[in-house]
């Protein structure tokens, strides 16, 4: 693998990289904002969010993402293959972040709602000032999880020619003949990426159970 | 007269024949009196540490067949672990025990520890109780008792379901037989345990603190079953805070403080004029 | 003739991908699932190096995504001379990934048994083998059910990135159907709603199975 190759290789996870922080910021709050639509228990909304999250947990990122990259143009939209990348793992990522939040709001214990009553503490500023930052605290560990299954499902965006991490072995394969070296290379470069969030993960898990206990 | 014993125990010879040789005498000294082939469990000179602290020292101690042997002592002082070394649950760093003829955990030929396998072999003759039942959750009550006599012994079914209805008929869970034990109260539990061990034909029976875990009025149904079985002749050795049971029930009394067995006698002597001045404080013999 | 039409003519090609699709998941999820028991055994009983071995597996496995030992598998060991089709090593990389992380499962609720069900075998006699399975794996198994239910759906999303390997699964079906006809909406909805109709029956049989074993007031969840 010459010099050209590695550079191909650090292109591939800097593209992974980018796409899947940008689908995990916007499935954090996306997801945030379903979970406190779906807490508002409005009657038809909530059926619908219900049937998404369903279907999002069904589907496999490979057909999502061909079914956006693909059907969108026959309605006149016509999609950029990152962009349709980023749409198709915020749409699978938020229905999991939402369920995260929802646990958390639904396993809030109500007592400290009464505390924040008996003090008169309007609903805004407990919900921002008391609930909110315990939320984040309890729901951490969930949503690194999700993010660092994001990342292992990112591979799915080549299938509309994004060229990731993964798909970038086979560029490079395609020149030297070798795809052994650049496939272990990648692998090695996705343990890492993830490594550190399973790290992260243990490191909020331990602040969660504090906050717990 | 709760102490006349019947010596005759449940059918206890054990079915395979000992093959190991006498055992070889290591180091150890016996009780010189004490050495008869009445004695099911000889303890000899056992001493064991956890993390460096010692919680036995030096322990000696022979039952004979249809003792009942109560172990007292304040908590910490040890009996748990005595108890839980005599069927190799906890390995004692010095010392021996022996079950009849053969020597536990350890082959005394090669003075190796003993290879899984034959360690099952002695615990199949050992029965346990413990202080949290420790059932299994995913069988019925039936199930529970049938389950060592259809995997250890490898019993035929009809035969290991006869055995286990005849031991929860004797203690009185005939009714629940197909519950979970989840289903059950604390006390039901026990007895369901109890007539786990029962099924295995024990040749000894190990209580670990057999009430502690219950609520008081729960106690007294596990106990009337003890107290049956000692009236049955079975040998047992019950760590216990139940100081009525081990007055009225048990041929031996054996107090234990730090990890020393400090008092060895029988109950008449124990609870009225014992040897050392510990367990007149422990009873509250003197101030009153 | 409207698109629904082509999508009914062309059914064969969907019939043929759900089973390659089905296949896989069913033989995938069959072998994982006896991986996961047999790695969570050698970590029970196994010697340190055996443990600390199987353990660097299943933390490596689970910093990989699966299209990266599918590659590893299909593109990468051809060139060290071991050569397999596509499907072969599509069911391979689904039952040796899928297998780690069932004993990652396994693992995480064996750690949260009450031992003393284990020293009360270990009391009447049972070998290390019969306590493996006659008390450890029953009650490993009847408490991570909804994770081993997860963990499928999982299974079965997985076997979507195999049509880049050129396995002929639902998604491959629906897209040569779509590239033949311009059909993408159809075709992919039809995709999409055989994969939701899979996972909702796993959730189902999941459900069922929890509600009898919640009978028996023995779950977690």
């Amino acid at each position: 693998m010459d010099y050209y190759g590695w550079m191909q290789l650090l292109q591939g996870a800097w593209t992974t990289a980018w796409i899947s922080m940008v689908s995990i910021a916007l499935g954090v709050v996306i997801g945030l904002v379903i979970a406190l639509i779906r807490m508002a228990k409005l009657p038809i909304i909530d059926q619908i969010l219900g049937v998404y999250v369903s279907w999002a947990r069904a589907t496999p990122l490979v057909t999502l993402a061909l079914f956006i990259f693909l059907s969108f143009p026959s309605f006149g939209i016509n999609l950029d293959k990152h962009f349709s990348a980023i749409l198709c793992l915020t749409l699978n990522t938020s229905a999991f972040n939402a369920e995260i939040w929802r646990n958390a709001f639904l396993n809030f214990s109500s007592g400290q709602k009464e505390a924040a009553e008996a003090l008169g503490m309007r609903r805004m500023t407990y919900f921002r000032r008391i609930m909110f930052p315990q939320m984040v605290v309890m729901s951490l560990p969930a949503l690194v999880n999700e993010m660092s299954f994001l990342i292992k499902g990112s591979p799915a965006i080549a299938v509309i020619g994004v060229v990731d991490l993964t798909r970038v072995t086979n560029r490079i394969a395609a020149v030297t003949y070798e795809p052994l070296l650049p496939i272990l290379c990648a692998g090695i470069l996705y343990m890492c990426i993830i490594g550190v969030l399973i790290k992260l993960q243990q490191m909020a898990e331990r602040k969660a159970n504090y906050l717990a206990g | 007269m709760l102490n006349e014993k019947i010596h005759t125990g449940p059918v206890e010879t054990p079915k395979t024949v000992q093959e190991t040789a006498p055992v070889v005498e290591l180091p150890v000294q016996y009780p010189k009196s004490e050495s008869n082939a009445q004695d099911i469990v000889k303890v000899v000179n056992l001493s064991k540490q956890f993390d460096g602290i010692e919680v036995l020292r030096d322990i000696n101690l022979t039952i004979k067949k249809g003792d009942v042997v109560s172990i007292l002592g304040s908590s910490g002082s040890g009996k748990s672990t005595l108890l839980r070394c005599m069927n190799w649950l906890e390995q004692p760093e010095r010392g021996s025990i022996h079950l009849g003829d053969e020597r536990i955990g350890i082959n005394p030929a090669t003075r190796k520890p003993l290879k899984y396998k034959e360690l099952a072999k002695i615990r199949e003759r050992i029965g346990m109780v413990f202080q949290s039942f420790n059932l299994w959750p995913h069988l019925t009550v039936l199930r529970n008792v049938m389950e060592a006599l259809l995997h250890v012994k490898k019993m035929p079914k009809v035969e290991a379901e006869k055995i286990a209805r005849a031991q929860l008929e004797k203690v009185g869970m005939s009714h629940k037989l197909d519950s979970y034990p989840s289903m059950l109260s604390g006390g039901q539990k026990q007895r369901v345990a109890i007539a786990r061990a029962l099924a295995m034909e024990p040749e000894v029976l190990l209580f670990d603190e057999p009430t502690s875990a219950l609520d008081p009025e729960l106690v007294d149904e596990v106990l009337t079953v003890m107290q049956s079985l000692s009236k049955e002749g079975y040998t047992m050795v019950v760590v216990t805070h139940e100081m009525e049971f081990a007055r009225n029930v048990s041929s031996q009394v054996v107090f234990l403080e730090k990890g020393i067995l400090i008092e060895k006698c029988p109950p008449e002597k124990f609870f009225t004029h014992p040897d050392s001045p510990r367990v007149r404080q422990f009873l509250k013999l003197d101030g009153a | 003739m409207t698109e629904w039409e082509i999508i009914w003519q062309q059914r064969e090609i969907f019939i043929s991908g759900f089973g390659n699709t089905f296949a896989l998941f069913f033989a995938g999820s069959i072998a994982s699932f006896i991986l996961g028991v047999t790695l969570l055994y050698t970590l029970e009983n196994g010697s340190k190096g055996v443990k600390g071995s199987v353990i660097l597996v299943i933390n490596m496995m689970r910093t990989l995504p699966f299209l990266i030992l599918a590659y590893l598998l299909y593109y990468g060991l051809p060139q060290a001379g071991i050569r397999m089709d596509a499907f072969t090593a599509g069911l391979i990389s689904l039952s040796l990934y899928h297998g780690t992380y069932f004993c990652e499962i396994f693992r995480g609720i064996r750690k949260g048994l009450d031992s003393g069900q284990m020293e009360a075998a270990q009391a009447c006699g049972f070998s290390r083998f019969k306590t493996f399975t006659r008390i450890i794996i029953p009650n490993v198994l009847l408490r991570s059910l909804p994770l081993i239910a997860n963990q499928l759906i999982i299974c079965l999303k997985d076997t979507a990135f195999l049509c880049i390997i050129t396995v002929g699964e639902i998604t491959a079906a629906a897209n040569s159907i779509q590239s033949t006809y311009f059909i993408p909406l159809n075709a992919f909805i039809v995709a999409i709603a055989l994969y939701w109709i899979i996972s909702i029956a796993i959730e189902q049989v999941s459900k069922i199975t929890l509600n009898k074993v919640q009978d028996r007031g023995l779950s977690h969840a």
